[in-house]
């Protein structure tokens, strides 16, 4: 037993991240990041190849994915940590809510996703839209903006084809998949719910580190902001679920429109989940190792961070076997596209790997006690995580590309797979942009406020925590 | 009073609140004492510790049991629907790649014979199920599981003498101390 933290360990004022170190890596990471865009925009802009267009696109896609995994499982551990009413972690609260703050300005590096130019390598469904639309002769948001005049084949609400020229289009290129579906796919609909998930989350994630900051300079700290918090993440969850959720549809599932999974969702919350508690590990152990956190954070608290990373770890195992078992042994032709395209070839491997490396051996490796609390180990199974998190991310988008883009190019043969350098480049290129802001943005919020809550009522609480 | 020999437990103490029983442990430890155990109706947090306790090797049973399940689970599915009576089920290959099709039975035995070895690795490991125990001959011992904290210390510890420990117990705080004796 150590001693025991009582107020006159935290400092009056919180403790503030000022390492020149810190500095330092946000100029390089802003750097860095301006350069990958600047190379991006080379990409796209300044010379003729579609293939390396098309293949840095879903590069792109695939960092920013990464990326976002990441920020919304900073959301996911702020909101549980207040709907949960816990006291054990309070001390690392703040890195939850400045991660999840990340959410928001990830925005900004979406916006590509919103020209037509770009759309067109990822999701065909939109340019088939776009063709059928330009062929009847009508606008791209048809459909959607006659919901309620004119005539509706298929009856229904939102976004409902409302329009007999797109219905019967849809139904000459043999699109019947597309036009069943349009009520949900269609242009309108998609932008109205690209903005939502990142108002609607970003607005909760805000809301719930702002009540949290306001309490560090609250001349009379109380409960207040603290009872506020839990319950407004009681709303702040169900948003949260529907933004991952469909956000993960929309920009993930629908790369192969024909393809669903009802458990998408969940696999993509449990890779969020995971890794995004692995980050934050990471991160409190690096502030630790800077001079930071020393009197609230314990091996306890690497206890308890660890047991929760080696839940969901767990968890992603199960979630993925269940969505691969029952759709890989089902047999139903549109089900199983998915899983053979990476259960075929090179892919395999790539599955086999997560098989192993995102479940056994995180799993045993995590199982003992001893070495949630051992910080050199931590470090590097965290960073491992991160990286396999990566691969399984790789996995979700990147097959996709080869196959859409050679159709989509009239490429004739399929190119793109793997070893080419017209891919793996630009996913170098696409992960270091990305990842790159990302960091910029994470450092920025973590040097902005104070490193935990000081004037938290449950911070001793969570800074004496024993379990 | 019968002649014959009662065989000699050992010293019970009362301890009146949870925090002395900690401190108390503390020091029974720091005393070298190896055959004395602390009763309490209710957990107390950080009491392993301040007894000296060694960690449990009930894990590594159960590491070893759920191994025994996985590769039981893995030899059942693998034997008959592969090597004995390959089943071929909508066109998928029948060999080692067919492992994802057993791992259901796999995670089932691994659950089961890992569940088994915790519930009876963890009752020979504290002697149980066992019909007595000497210290209920201790009219006082019955209050333990209502609201009485008690530090026992056994006659077959080494340190144990019937002088010197009595005043080691009141010392650290014990009262009511009583020397058990086995019921005829």
């Amino acid at each position: 037993m150590g001693h025991f933290v009582t107020s006159a360990n935290i400092p009056v004022d919180g403790e503030k991240l000022t390492h020149p170190l810190v500095k330092t890596l946000k100029l390089v990471s802003a750097a860095v990041a301006v350069i990958g865009l600047g190379v991006g925009a080379f990409i796209w802009f300044g010379q003729e190849d579609e293939v390396v267009k098309g293949s840095y696109t879903y590069s792109y896609l695939f960092g920013f994915t990464f990326f976002l995994t990441l920020a919304i499982g900073g959301c996911f551990w702020t909101l549980l940590h207040n709907v949960s009413n816990s006291g054990w972690g309070t001390s690392v609260r703040r890195i939850f809510e400045n991660l999840g703050f990340v959410f928001p300005f990830m925005f900004i590096l979406m916006i590509p996703f919103f020209f037509p130019d770009f759309q067109k390598y990822l999701w065909e469904w939109l340019t088939i839209f776009n063709d059928v639309t330009a062929a009847e002769g009508v606008s791209r948001y048809a459909g959607t903006l006659t919901l309620f005049g004119a005539e509706v084949p298929h009856g229904g609400f939102y976004g409902t084809v409302g329009n007999s020229e797109l219905h019967y289009g849809l139904m000459d290129k043999h699109e019947a998949i597309l036009d069943t579906k349009s009520w949900y796919m269609n242009p309108v609909a998609w932008y109205i719910r690209a903005v939502f998930y990142f108002a609607s989350l970003g607005f909760v994630i805000w809301h719930m580190r702002n009540l949290s900051v306001k309490q560090d300079t609250d001349p009379n700290p109380g409960v207040k902001n603290l009872f506020t918090a839990r319950a407004h993440a009681s709303w702040g969850l169900p948003i949260f679920g529907v933004a991952l959720t469909f956000w993960a549809f929309d920009f993930v599932m629908a790369l192969d429109y024909k393809w669903f999974s009802t458990m998408w969702g969940v696999y993509f919350f449990a890779g969020c989940a995971m890794s995004s508690m692995a980050l934050i590990i990471l991160t409190v152990i690096t502030l630790r190792r800077l001079g930071y956190l020393k009197h609230v954070v314990s091996t306890e608290h690497f206890h308890l961070m660890g047991k929760l990373n080696f839940a969901f770890v767990v968890f992603w195992a199960y979630i993925t076997f269940s969505q691969f078992f029952l759709y890989w042994y089902a047999n139903v032709t549109e089900e199983t596209s998915y899983y053979l395209l990476r259960n075929t070839e090179g892919w395999n491997i790539v599955s086999i790997c997560l098989v192993f490396g995102h479940f056994a051996l995180p799993m045993l490796g995590l199982i003992r006690q001893d070495v949630k609390k051992n910080m050199t180990y931590m470090t590097v199974m965290t960073i491992y995580l991160l990286t396999i998190h990566m691969v399984d991310v790789y996995h979700m988008i990147i097959p996709e590309r080869a196959p859409s883009l050679s159709l989509i190019l009239g490429l004739g043969d399929i190119q793109l797979w793997f070893g080419e350098f017209k891919s793996w480049g630009c996913d170098i290129l696409g992960f270091i942009t990305i990842g790159a802001a990302f960091v910029f943005f994470y450092l920025n919020n973590l040097t902005s406020v104070a490193l935990y809550p000081h004037r938290d009522p449950r911070i001793l609480e969570s800074a004496n925590v024993h379990n | 009073m019968s002649k014959s020999v009662k065989k000699v437990y050992g010293y019970l103490a009362e301890i009146e609140t949870p925090s002395k029983l900690w401190k108390a442990c503390e020091k029974c430890r720091d005393a070298g004492f190896k055959k004395w155990d602390a009763f309490s109706s209710f957990p107390v947090h950080g009491l392993d510790k301040a007894m000296g306790l060694k960690k449990s090797i009930l894990p590594y049973l159960v590491f070893f049991g759920g191994l025994t399940g996985i590769t039981t689970g893995f030899l059942l599915a693998y034997i008959t629907q592969v090597q004995i009576y390959p089943t071929v089920v909508q066109a998928k290959p029948a060999n080692i790649f067919t492992v994802a099709a057993f791992f259901p039975i796999m995670f089932e035995l691994t659950i089961l014979l890992s569940g088994f070895t915790t519930l009876f690795g963890l009752l020979g490991l504290m002697g149980l199920p066992r019909l007595n125990h000497p210290l209920f001959a201790s009219k006082q011992f019955k209050r333990v599981t209502d609201d009485g904290l008690y530090i026992a210390i056994e006659a077959r510890d080494p340190k144990f003498s019937p002088e010197a420990t009595k005043a080691f117990l009141e010392e650290i705080g014990g009262y009511n101390i009583e020397l058990v004796e086995d019921d005829e």
